[in-house]
């Protein structure tokens, strides 16, 4: 009888696949990824709420968690070891430029440059917007509904933001994507859209409305929402809001074998910064790619299964017939 | 290898069906998809036009790893002249056709590993995988345009291989 087992050696994997989730600022509560249920995913179509980041490259992990030993006896001699300090931090290089990666990859808070209204002065952070248009019930992650004249206003090819108007909240501002936390009340009543998250790009205007190119991170847009132009993003060195995402990493080997790396609380720990690589050996003083470079602080959560308090999930579906 | 190397050319004889069903041979009386294995058909005095032609080449093995892992490198040679009715001054075009096709046939970079050998064939255990293919330069020879692609193709050996 043929075997019908073999023994697999260590995964070959082509590059690391990451995926973006919301954590709840306000309450602290990440999103938990289980690769028992969700482990077999099409790297393609992420299970909601976790939203692809696209490929990404020198994907560097680092335990920094120190251990003390527990000497007793003469002459002394290690007893036992404890957890002095929990730390981890992790690295790598986004390979696309998109509103999320450039978000997750800042330390600071991260806007949209919103399209300035007419005669409006110059700002770093863009100048005052043009009026926002009212989103009509019945819009989705993929579709807006807007006034027919409303709709008319836009193109297919423009990017928009959709969220609602700043009422002068304080705190931890965008659902359920955190955007900025909010010290002192502000006047701008666009400062929601400045900093949401629910941004996409516009394939096509109807009548009706707009049909976007990509679902809405955030969602379907919540009553009462309102929907601006963007022209572009912007981030600044400095601020005191740091970003935090739930963080999934994936490695799939050549025998369909998965390795999965779940950090529930990750922040960026570094200013914007970006690396330029060669685009080949040609080109090693010329033509290069900008890469969004990140470096990222884990944050512990409480494991439910038993109380210990951890940073990082490490999980390997093993390819079939693989022995184990 | 030789199950892998069966493996690799027909998932691209598969793509490539289903990528451009046009492009096709004629093997011994018999209409196939454009693409050969040169080691397993009569020797060609020169390659075939508009028709991708796979030539193996070095190999090696890793005997380190709890299951032996080969790799083969693959050759992947293809040359066109243009259409008549355009007297050749599309060759250009149809060289750029095939490079896509031959990118868009390599990806998925892995395909199941089959017996072929066997009767009725027998899916075995195991993928082949490959790697990027390294694209080299076009050739020209008078109205001949010709181009080869290399790939490395791996593969670990199961029992009774």
């Amino acid at each position: 009888m043929a075997a019908n087992w073999f023994s697999a050696a260590g995964p070959v994997a082509r590059r690391v696949r990451g995926y973006f989730a919301p954590v709840n600022r306000a309450t602290q509560t990440p999103v938990l990824f289980d690769p028992s249920e969700q482990g077999g995913f099409a790297l393609d179509t992420p299970p909601m709420p976790w939203v692809s980041l696209g490929w990404i490259q020198a994907f560097a992990r680092t335990a920094g968690s120190k251990t003390w030993a527990v000497s007793g006896g003469i002459p002394a001699g290690t007893l036992q070891q404890v957890r002095q300090t929990l730390e981890a931090q992790v690295s790598f290089e986004f390979m696309s430029w998109t509103k999320l990666t450039m978000a997750l990859a800042t330390g600071s808070q991260h806007m949209n440059l919103l399209a300035a209204g007419a005669g409006a002065g110059a700002a770093a952070n863009g100048a005052q917007a043009a009026a926002a248009v009212t989103v009509l019930s019945g819009s989705t992650t993929t579709f807006i509904a807007l006034a027919a004249a409303d709709a008319a206003s836009f193109t297919a090819g423009s990017i928009v933001a959709v969220d609602s108007d700043y009422t002068g909240q304080t705190g931890f501002v965008g659902a359920p994507v955190t955007g900025a936390y909010v010290r002192l009340s502000l006047t701008d009543v666009d400062y929601i859209r400045r900093v949401t998250f629910n941004v996409a790009l516009v394939s096509e205007v109807t009548s009706t409305g707009l049909i976007l190119a990509e679902p809405l991170p955030g969602g379907a847009p919540q009553a009462g929402a309102k929907l601006q132009a963007v022209k572009g993003f912007v981030d600044r060195e400095g601020g005191s809001f740091y970003q935090e995402w739930s963080a999934l990493f994936v490695m799939e080997g050549s025998q369909g074998e998965r390795i999965f790396f779940h950090y529930p609380r990750l922040q960026a720990m570094t200013s914007a910064n970006e690396t330029a690589i060669p685009l080949n050996a040609k080109h090693t003083g010329g033509l290069s790619r900008v890469l969004l470079k990140g470096q990222f602080l884990a944050l512990p959560v409480t494991d439910p299964l038993d109380g210990e308090k951890v940073l990082c999930y490490r999980s390997f579906l093993p390819s079939a017939n693989a022995l184990v | 290898m030789q199950n892998a190397k069966d493996s690799f050319y027909m998932a691209l004889r598969t793509r490539l069906a289903a990528l451009n069903p046009q492009r096709t041979v004629l093997v011994r009386g018999a209409v196939r998809p454009g693409i050969l294995v040169e080691e397993a058909e009569s020797p060609f005095s020169q390659l075939p036009n508009d028709v991708f032609v796979l030539r193996w080449l070095g190999l090696a093995v890793d005997m380190g790893l709890s299951s032996m892992m080969s790799a083969e490198e693959c050759e992947i040679a293809y040359q066109t002249c243009g259409t008549q009715s355009f007297g050749g001054l599309d060759r250009g075009r149809l060289l750029s056709a095939m490079d896509k096709e031959l990118v868009a046939m390599l990806v998925p970079c892995y395909t199941p590993k089959v017996n072929y050998a066997s009767n009725p064939q027998a899916a075995m255990l195991t993928s082949v995988f490959w790697d990027e293919p390294e694209m080299g330069p076009i050739v020209v020879q008078r109205d001949q345009l010709t181009r080869s692609a290399k790939v490395m193709v791996c593969s670990y050996e199961e029992q009774g291989e």
